[in-house]
């Protein structure tokens, strides 16, 4: 099947606007002022759904849909968060960190549960100008991937998974909301199919092998990072996924990175941001650079995240090359060191000029130690990308399953 | 990006904008955006009526009819003049400050950088709408985190660890 970009495009705009009436929900139930902080959807293998909710502790609801619109749905707190709100909503309840969540407390966070996902809902059921069914909120007190709908990764390992997520964060609180909806695959794939003529239509197929090429360009990256350092590296997360091209810059936190960044020519062409925060970077600089250094990193240590840039680009650069069967030409990576978003905003603008939307492909490298971790950006020109993409044979997905053997 | 809750109350009440969007307060909120790098932050400000107002846009033309005029320097200003005049600015009183619009990489700065063309259309606008420009703090190579005091119409630049005061 292929996959019609626009209409890909619009729900990712009904679950921006579902969220939007979702966090307004949580402000009128809570009297805590929130904002939707990220909108994305995201096509995701077994192995990345365990990656991204691996790890984590949850607090939510789950609530399944039916009708017009059938799929699986969860909102999810942190803990922390989760009891924030509990204190606001039943006082009196016993919502402690350590403690688990009483009776009170949980139909606190059902009651609220159910109100922001039927506001989240009611946009799609708009749109659709059909009907759609939920089911009662069952509440959840999981750890990693269980708090996703049951039979999430089983489906995952069968064929990718559509995750629509987003996230809200209240303004003045460290408050986390997340909403997540897995389209139930069959007939979401129905409404995104495109007919045979659309110009904007993506193959299927070869975008989960873009998923996989992802993964295997930060592959090659994070085994570059362990020779030079000699500290042992994993690709945590790695995903591909669409969103809105305004939202690119925020994917990045807040916060002061070094890095490189470069753009790639070509087919696919678009742009590549290898970016460390400050903590990491002074970790790696440590690692390579023999001699004790000045606080903060001066030139030498920029050097050394320079170099560490070079080497991690040429690695993912590889990985690419390798399943398109083609070289890459980029420029030289240029070293940065600014805010995430700053980092971010150019890329997007240049970008912009021509697409509303953008593939965004993220990986993360750690270290089993939590030494470093270092976030890798690619994000590929989109009519480039479908030439790539056209011209990439479907056969060269075995090849893939291939070399990605032959790595490990 | 919007939010959520009640009103700004007091000058001491900080709003966020996000990408491609804009605030306006009536009663002096501070309005902030970080991480503008070709980005540009465009502060209206009407002291008479109390009225400010703070963008964060991203490129600097609009194609026909686009979903989210917020994210062009061309339409995004006039939907802020907008905004504001609904809140009681008058056009006449609006005066201006501009901060952003930076080349960061050496890709972006031949032929005709983002950050420069965001700076050159928002002057355009600002100008055709007789709104005068007080101050700039814009181009360079480093990205800028800004707080605009909806109150006094001062402007507060953080930038690669200065802070500036416009």
């Amino acid at each position: 099947m292929r996959v019609d970009i626009q209409s890909l495009g619009t729900y990712n705009r009904l679950a921006q606007e579902g969220a939007e009436h979702a966090a307004a929900s949580l402000t009128q139930m809570t009297g805590i002022e929130t904002y939707v902080d990220v909108t994305n959807v995201t096509l995701m293998s077994k192995r990345d759904v365990e990656d991204v909710f691996g790890g984590t502790e949850f607090v939510g609801v789950q609530i399944g849909l039916g009708g017009g619109l059938s799929g699986e749905t969860a909102l999810a707190f942190d803990r922390d968060s989760a009891a924030s709100i509990v204190d606001v909503l039943v006082p009196g309840a016993t919502a402690g960190t350590d403690d688990s969540f009483d009776e009170m407390a949980r139909s606190g966070i059902n009651e609220i549960g159910n109100i922001m996902m039927g506001g989240f809902v009611d946009g799609w059921a708009d749109y659709l100008a059909t009907s759609v069914d939920m089911t009662p909120p069952t509440y959840v007190e999981r750890d990693g991937t269980d708090v996703l709908p049951n039979g999430t990764l089983d489906r995952a390992e069968e064929e990718h998974v559509f995750v629509f997520e987003s996230q809200m964060t209240a303004v003045d609180e460290e408050i986390d909301a997340y909403i997540y909806m897995l389209p139930e695959y069959g007939a979401f794939a129905e409404m995104l199919e495109a007919s045979d003529d659309h110009e904007d239509a993506i193959p299927m197929d070869k975008l989960t092998v873009f998923d996989e090429m992802t993964r295997q360009g930060a592959e090659r990256a994070a085994e570059n990072v362990s020779s030079m350092t000699g500290i042992e590296t994993d690709v945590d997360v790695s995903r591909l996924s669409f969103v809105p091209i305004e939202d690119v810059p925020n994917t990045a936190r807040d916060e002061v990175y070094l890095g490189t960044v470069m753009e790639f020519k070509g087919t696919p062409g678009g742009y590549l941001a290898i970016l460390f925060d400050e903590p990491s970077a002074r970790t790696i600089v440590d690692a390579t650079v023999p001699m004790e250094l000045d606080e903060p990193l001066g030139d030498m240590g920029e050097s050394a995240i320079q170099e560490m840039g070079n080497i991690m680009t040429s690695g993912f650069i590889d990985g690419w090359a390798n399943v398109l069967q083609t070289s890459i030409d980029h420029t030289p990576p240029e070293l940065v060191r600014d805010l995430g978003t700053a980092i971010l905003s150019p890329i997007a603008g240049r970008l912009g000029q021509s697409q509303e939307y953008a593939f965004l492909m993220d990986s993360t490298v750690v270290t089993p130690e939590g030494e470093f971790n270092c976030e890798i950006y690619a994000i590929p020109d989109e009519q480039k990308l479908k030439e790539a993409l056209d011209s990439l044979l479907v056969e060269r997905s075995d090849q893939l399953e291939a070399n990605r053997e032959s790595i490990f | 990006m919007k939010t959520y809750g009640e009103k700004p109350a007091s000058a001491r009440t900080r709003q966020r904008v996000g990408i491609a969007d804009f605030a306006v307060t009536a009663d002096g909120a501070v309005l902030t955006t970080s991480g503008l790098g070709s980005c540009l932050g465009v502060c209206l400000h009407d002291d008479r009526a109390g009225v400010a107002g703070l963008i964060h846009v991203m490129l600097p033309t609009a194609p026909d009819d686009p979903p989210n005029a917020a994210k062009y320097a061309d339409t995004g200003i006039d939907v802020m003049l907008q905004a504001m005049c609904a809140e009681g600015a008058a056009v006449d009183d609006v005066r201006a400050k501009l901060a952003g619009g930076s080349a960061m990489f050496e890709f972006d700065s031949q032929d005709e950088p983002i950050g420069e063309r965001n700076v050159a259309v928002a002057r355009t606008m600002l100008d055709r709408r007789g709104v005068p420009i007080d101050a700039e703090d814009v181009g360079g190579d480093s990205g800028r985190s800004i707080q605009f005091h909806g109150e006094t119409g001062v402007l507060v630049i953080k930038s690669a660890g200065d802070e500036r005061r416009l």
